[in-house]
């Protein structure tokens, strides 16, 4: 419609946008511009003033004992909350709530939105969901497959006819491809699911207060409870519209079958997210998540066009409410699939394409610092403490191991004579050493948790499986060389020179892919 | 959750602490600073690290003794000279001065400390008058030119046994060198060579060894074995040449030597012959050059030479290559 407006109002639109673009490509500078700085500039401390560098490192290398030790404990701490928490009987729990709670009135929208996962990967997520011990006329189910995968209508009709009859609701939605405006990602698939159970939760005519919505990967397996906790931490959270709920993802599907290597990454994948869970003031959603409908319908859904909907429908949320939102940790778990393959290279790399999409994630430090731009609610000291939250935690992701492995050794190898004759030069490897048994202790720490969250030993594994399962944590260097900051690097140098990746979800299933 | 993240927090606040607290003690002490209370200020040390071969000697700085062992350092020293003893049992001690300054680090990691006692043996089980070994395949060679008898044994001593008999009459050896093939041995005198073949090798070829190689009108000045171990290399007062280890072999002259004090280096892994030689300025004056001679790429050409008519016997005077120098 601008031809609409009078050609003075029209020029300062056009400078408004202009000016937005070019504040939104400096946002997206930022993170890999602050990491390779950081990179850049100790490396080149290293060659020139090779003592500054290194006091730098061990300042580093102090600073990340510290906080492997703190956030070890914080493991210990959420980990115990799991284990007290994930066998309790929720549902009982939430019955037991004043009657004006009426815990059973809420409805529970499941949304799973599929790629080409077929019938073999969606077969056990629905039947955990037949499994859990909710009213199931209750649950509404959507499965929204995208139309442009040649084998969508049979998967949903092969579906359809088992698990049909099973819930309250079942949609089969099909999400068309190339939609004005969408990008090809999960969070337009899931979006387009949303829209069209909001047509069947308005035509039943049921308040969008009264419903919970989940919105699942395709293979995640919830456990009995999932829907009595959810219920009951709703029930009982202030402003529970403004929260989304965030179960504890643990990768036990096929934890026995996959190799050493993958199992490794995502037991430490897991943990990191037990530890977020106790961070409330930096805990954002990830992968699988539940919140209000309601507040779904507000904030205008997942976003279409961007590859880390699960966090940034939380962004979505905290800007809409002027920060006034936040994520309440589900001490219960959702499983879901190890993504590996044929061999330990194929593995490697499908590991760190998911790790990079993981780490695409730093798209929301632009989406953030620019809402927090255009908000004025939201205190000051608010914004800049979630902005540093988030951009700290994507810089760190991406040079932590760049500086621990690549240029710990720098100074003493470009530092010359000179250098190695100076007490610092004889005194850095002796730190560093320190560090690196100090993670020593706190990897003995993670595999003992490690072994506490497996799921029983299936039959045909004996049990040297469980050896292996302790001895494969000798892989821990070769997992941060290769996986440690590189992905994040890379997702963060592709922002930062406007290469935007494209969703590539991980193929996900039972069998090696 | 309230109570976790009370202790959360404390948690938190206590880490930021620790690094706040912790960071300045850790950076001080590796830059080298201690504090001392009697002088109530941070001073600038210097450290001495010590290493010996073997490990496990005392140390004693300025006479007192360091309740460490090496390998180990010593920290918080003041700038200074500092006199280091090091003691092991059974080994004799190491001494040194060394001056500590601020900052720095002295290694000390190329100390041997050697053994009252050395560690020696004898290896030989015969009288000999010569030897030679043979690292690679862990072998050693004798040569008793008094009784004529070749020995063997392996580099520990084990295994001593005869494995060739020496020619009788033969005179004094100015040289010897055993074959790449470790089947049979060179000698020389200035006059002839004599290749003697082991014991057990295969030597149908040649029954009646040693094979005699006569130099009658030139002086063998050095030997060596070819890499095929059939010919040798000879540098004589007047040529560089090659002849076979058979019974009538034909000397081959590759080059003409203008002086007899020639140096020879033979490198056998690639067959190369490294020699220096005096050439005549235009004014008189002499100089020295060094050549290369290839002996490897074209055993070929080494045939063909070999294979020309007996006129090319150099003792009989036979005709050499003759070089050019570059200052000619």
């Amino acid at each position: 419609m601008n031809f609409c407006l009078p050609a003075g109002k029209r020029s300062k639109r056009k400078a408004r946008v202009n000016k937005g673009k070019i504040l939104k490509r400096a946002f997206e500078i930022i993170p890999g511009g602050l990491s390779w700085g950081i990179i850049l500039s100790l490396i080149f401390l290293s060659v020139v003033y090779p003592v500054a560098s290194a006091i730098i490192i061990i300042t580093f290398d102090f600073y990340w004992i510290i906080r492997t030790v703190y956030l070890t404990t914080l493991l210990i701490m959420a980990h115990q909350r799991l284990y007290r928490e994930k066998n309790k009987d929720w549902l009982n729990r939430c019955l037991d709530l004043p009657k004006e709670k009426n815990c059973v009135r809420l409805y529970q929208l499941v949304i799973f939105p599929v790629y080409n996962e077929g019938p073999e990967v969606l077969r056990p997520s629905l039947a955990a969901l037949k499994a859990t011990h909710y009213p199931k006329d209750k649950i509404i189910v959507a499965m929204s497959f995208e139309e442009r995968n040649k084998q969508a209508h049979d998967n949903a009709l092969i579906l359809e006819k088992e698990f049909g009859q099973e819930f309250g609701a079942y949609l089969s939605t099909f999400h068309p491809d190339g939609l004005a405006g969408e990008s090809r990602t999960k969070g337009a698939n899931s979006t387009w699911a949303a829209k069209a159970a909001k047509e069947y939760i308005d035509g039943r005519k049921i308040a969008y207060e009264n419903v919970l919505v989940s919105c699942f990967d395709a293979d995640t397996c919830v456990e009995p409870e999932y829907f009595g906790c959810l219920n009951y931490h709703f029930l009982t959270s202030d402003k529970p519209h403004q929260a989304s709920y965030q179960p504890m993802p643990v990768y036990n599907n096929n934890i026995w079958q996959a190799p050493s290597f993958a199992r490794l990454v995502e037991i430490s994948g897991s943990f990191c997210q037990l530890i977020e869970s106790m961070r409330l003031e930096k805990f954002v959603t990830f992968s699988s998540h539940s919140m209000s409908f309601k507040t779904l319908v507000e904030v205008d859904y997942w976003p279409v066009d961007m590859i880390s909907d699960d966090s940034v429908i939380y962004w979505k949320a905290f800007l809409h409410y002027n920060g006034d939102y936040r994520v309440v940790p589900l001490y219960i778990t959702v499983s879901m699939d190890v993504a590996y393959s044929t061999n330990i290279w194929r593995t490697m790399v499908v590991q760190y394409k998911q790790k990079r999409r993981w780490a695409w994630g730093v798209e929301n430090f632009p989406f953030v610092a620019a809402g927090f731009l255009k908000n004025r609610n939201i205190p000051l000291i608010r914004k800049l403490r979630r902005s540093f939250h988030l951009l700290e935690s994507h810089v760190t992701w991406a040079v932590w191991a760049v500086i621990l492995v690549l240029i710990g050794p720098l100074p003493i190898l470009f530092g010359g004579a000179f250098f190695s004759s100076m007490s610092i030069a004889y005194n850095l490897p002796k730190i560093t050493g320190l560090l690196f048994n100090f993670t020593l202790l706190t990897s003995i720490t993670w595999i003992f948790l490690s072994w506490t969250i497996l799921p029983e030993r299936p039959r045909g594994f004996g049990w040297l499986k469980n050896i292996l399962l302790v001895l494969e944590w000798a892989f821990l260097p070769l997992l941060i060389l290769v996986l440690g900051s590189t992905p994040a690097l890379d997702a963060q140098t592709r922002l930062m020179l406007a290469r935007y990746m494209e969703f590539n979800p991980t193929l996900k299933g039972n069998k090696v892919l | 959750m309230l109570t976790f993240q009370k202790v959360r927090s404390l948690l938190f606040y206590l880490s930021l602490f620790l690094f706040f607290a912790g960071l300045p003690f850790i950076l001080l002490f590796a830059l080298g600073y201690k504090f001392d209370p009697q002088a109530f200020k941070l001073v600038k040390t210097g450290l001495i690290y010590i290493k010996t071969q073997p490990e496990g000697a005392t140390i004693y700085l300025n006479n007192k003794l360091v309740p460490v062992k090496t390998p180990s350092s010593i920290r918080d020293l003041l700038p200074g000279s500092y006199k280091i003893r090091l003691e092991l049992a059974r080994h004799y001690p190491w001494k040194g001065e060394l001056s500590v300054e601020a900052g720095k680090v002295i290694r000390l990691d190329k100390i041997i400390l050697f053994p009252l006692i050395p560690d020696m043996e004898q290896l030989n089980q015969e009288k000999f008058s010569l030897f030679r070994l043979d690292a690679e395949s862990g072998l050693i060679y004798y040569l008793n030119q008094k009784n004529g008898v070749v020995y063997r044994s392996s580099l520990e001593g084990s295994n001593f046994e005869d494995i060739a008999s020496l020619p009788e009459n033969f005179p004094q050896v100015s040289g010897w060198k055993v074959a790449p093939d470790k089947s049979k041995l060179f000698i020389f005198s200035p006059r002839q060579i004599a290749v003697v073949f082991f014991e057990g090798a295969d030597n149908y070829e040649y029954p009646d060894t040693p094979v005699f190689l006569d130099y009658p009108r030139e002086k063998i000045i050095q030997v060596y074995w070819h890499s095929d171990s059939y010919h040798l290399v000879t540098i004589t007062n007047k040529h560089i040449g090659v002849i076979e280890s058979r019974p009538g072999a034909v000397a081959v002259g590759l080059v003409e030597l203008g002086n007899e004090n020639t140096e020879t280096y033979y490198d056998d892994k690639r067959d190369t012959l490294y020699f220096s030689d005096s050439q005549r300025n235009v004014d008189g004056t002499m100089y020295k050059d060094l050549y290369r001679l290839k002996l490897n790429t074209d055993l070929y050409l080494l045939e063909r030479l070999i294979g020309k008519k007996p006129n090319e016997l150099l003792p009989s005077g036979g005709e050499a290559i003759k070089k050019e120098g570059p200052g000619e």
